[in-house]
């Protein structure tokens, strides 16, 4: 089970009940649409190294339970988290309403400088579409929030919501945020990059950061 | 030297006293393409093989053919031992539910405690009395009956009926939890329910029956609401027990205290359950339990999904419902002894993981997990830490909580683990 990669980002997926959340972590990791999805009790895992900008990123993505009830056990999920998708149904204007609970949470529980995309999910069913693009990218620009459009369905856009996503945390790292800092939900990957990158750090931490 | 297999021989009127049918002749089952082969001579347009050549390949090909012929016989009698062991699996189910039936539970008061039926239960209850069983060791302390599932169904449908299809605004807090225990999640979840066995989705047999079931039970229980785990395990009752009945033994099952616990989300309470449950962790397994604390792998990771569900999404349905036999029979206790009975089968593989393999793992259950295995792993967890049981360890944790002081370092405790 040897992994190489250059960091590893701890990523979140948030949002209400039956926006697809679970669909959307199953598309971007298989390429196929789950049809016969169960609903997620606590949290489900998926993992997946991508290539962005040259580096080599190893997601570990918590997909957390949607129902409101569950919110005092899933926030404890949020700590450390580098990256998040928050996910509404474009379908519902219910589970769009409800972002701004989401968001609060994300920012105050995750870390400081999390990067959350916001995904407007069930893109094909534009038929019975209740909150529209130019809306919803308004709310995501006063948030501060990157924002697509998705289709767990179709595949669209699902892998660019996480590469964007991990994208912009490399380019944070690359400026101002230090990956160091504790509970910033990055580590690096294997020991020799880390002793390139700092020499400081020692021997004793490789052992359970190396991944494999 | 040719072979052929028998299907590409063509030509009509063209029979010859062919070799097939005197292999044929020795057979007592069906021949496949290897014992079906065909030795011929060379195409007459070529020279005749040397008699010596010929010999030769009459050998090897005679070689070959017997080899084959070895080989079916023993799969054939594979398959026949097979079989018969089904036929006395089935045979022993048979028995079972005739013992069930005419000596255990026409005396269930007496007999339920007694060693040999508790032996017997132990190794599964014979499906066709399941459904019985659960609900004489689940019992009825509610009282409940059939009028009041009646009733409440009743009331869940007028509330239905009157729901507006569009949620009308959107402020928080009290609207949400009513709406929450509302028609829509409930919709929703139940065609997220065993999507693979096609009867609980709409237009399914059984959609009406789960929908009727968790619709009664948020009248009966407002302040419990519907909570998200709870589809799988009406579902799993539905599967075993008449509707009226599966209210009863799902209401009375949410009731029991750890149930109570988890299905109010009381935060704190699940997480007494999860320290008491590292107790008996650290107890068995302790490599794993260290491999475990060091990776940061907290038990809600996993633990969550398998005591919502008790079992039923996370393993294969039947062994599920023979996690459920001992459940109904031992208490949450056996939950979380299944849970360390699952460790204790994966501990090998789990030990070289690292954290996230884990956690995907252990949310993600083998598809095929061997039923007596994960039962004889789970028979050998001992429940008991320092001469202490499961209740007396958590009877302690739950009253070290209570006194603020210890809560808060908990939680602290806590929230370092995560980091």
């Amino acid at each position: 089970m040897s992994e190489t990669y250059d960091f590893l980002f701890k990523f979140l997926v948030i949002g209400n009940a039956g926006t697809g959340k679970s669909c959307l972590l199953h598309q971007f990791i298989e390429k196929r649409f789950k049809d016969d999805s169960n609903h997620t009790i606590g949290v489900e895992f998926g993992s997946k190294i991508i290539n962005v900008v040259n580096k080599y990123v190893k997601l570990q993505i918590w997909d957390t339970a949607g129902q409101e009830r569950f919110r005092s056990v899933t926030r404890s999920y949020y700590r450390g988290a580098a990256g998040a998708l928050l996910v509404y149904d474009i379908t519902s204007r219910e589970t769009y309403n409800a972002l701004t609970n989401w968001l609060t949470d994300a920012r105050m529980l995750a870390s400081q400088n999390i990067v959350i995309i916001l995904c407007g999910n069930k893109k094909d069913l534009d038929a019975d579409r209740e909150v529209t693009f130019l809306e919803a990218s308004r709310f995501a620009q006063e948030n501060e929030l990157m924002f697509l459009e998705t289709s767990a369905l179709t595949g669209e856009n699902v892998e660019e919501a996480f590469v964007q996503c991990a994208r912009k945390i490399l380019n944070k790292i690359e400026s101002e945020l230090d990956p160091e800092r504790m509970g910033s939900g990055i580590q690096y990957g294997d020991a020799a990059l880390r002793q390139l990158r700092s020499p400081r750090r020692g021997q004793a931490e490789s052992a359970q950061e190396c991944g494999c | 030297m040719e072979y052929e297999s028998k299907t590409s021989r063509a030509g009509p009127g063209h029979s010859p006293p062919s070799p097939r049918q005197s292999v044929r002749k020795n057979l007592d089952f069906e021949p496949n393409s290897t014992t079906a082969l065909i030795l011929e001579a060379r195409p007459a347009n070529l020279p005749a093989k040397p008699a010596e050549e010929a010999q030769k390949h009459r050998q090897q090909y005679e070689e070959m053919v017997a080899q084959a012929k070895k080989r079916e016989l023993k799969e054939a009698q594979k398959r026949r031992k097979q079989l018969e062991l089904r036929c006395k699996v089935e045979e022993s189910i048979g028995n079972a539910a005739q013992t069930w039936n005419q000596e255990i539970l026409p005396n269930w008061s007496t007999m339920c405690n007694s060693r040999r039926v508790r032996d017997l239960w132990w190794q599964g209850v014979p499906p066709s009395v399941r459904g019985k069983v659960w609900s004489l060791a689940v019992g009825n302390e509610l009282n409940i009956t059939h009028e009041l599932y009646n009733i409440c169904l009743a009331r869940a449908r007028d509330k239905w009926k009157s729901m507006p299809t569009e949620p009308v605004t959107e402020d928080a807090g009290s609207s949400l939890a009513d709406r929450e225990a509302s028609l829509e999640l409930i919709k929703l979840d139940i065609s997220r329910t065993f999507p693979h066995l096609c009867i609980f989705q709409q237009g399914g047999p059984y959609y009406d029956v789960l929908h009727s079931i968790l619709g009664a039970y948020t009248c009966y229980r407002p302040d419990v609401g519907y909570v998200q785990g709870m589809s799988f395990i009406a579902a799993v009752l539905i599967l075993n027990l008449d509707t009226a009945d599966a209210f009863i033994a799902f209401a009375n099952l949410l009731n029991k205290p750890c149930q109570m616990a988890f299905f109010r989300v009381d935060h704190s309470l699940m997480l007494t359950y999860f320290s008491a449950f590292e107790v008996f962790f650290d107890e068995n397994l302790p490599k794993l339990f260290a491999h475990f604390k060091e990776n940061n792998l907290t038990p809600d990771i996993y633990l969550i999904d398998w005591i919502f569900t008790l079992y039923s999404k996370s393993l294969p349905l039947d062994l599920a419902c023979r996690v459920w036999d001992v459940f109904c029979r031992d208490g949450d206790e056996f939950l979380f002894r299944v849970a360390l009975g699952i460790l204790r089968l994966y501990e090998d593989v789990l030990t070289r993981m690292d954290f996230i393999h884990n956690a995907q793992f252990l949310t993600r259950l083998p598809d095929h997990i061997p039923p007596d295995q994960l039962f004889s792993h789970i028979h050998a967890v001992h429940m008991t830490s320092k001469n202490r049981k499961w209740a007396q360890v958590l009877q302690a944790l739950q009253k070290e909580q209570s006194s603020p002081k210890a809560l808060s370092t908990t939680v602290i405790q806590e929230q370092n683990n995560r980091q």
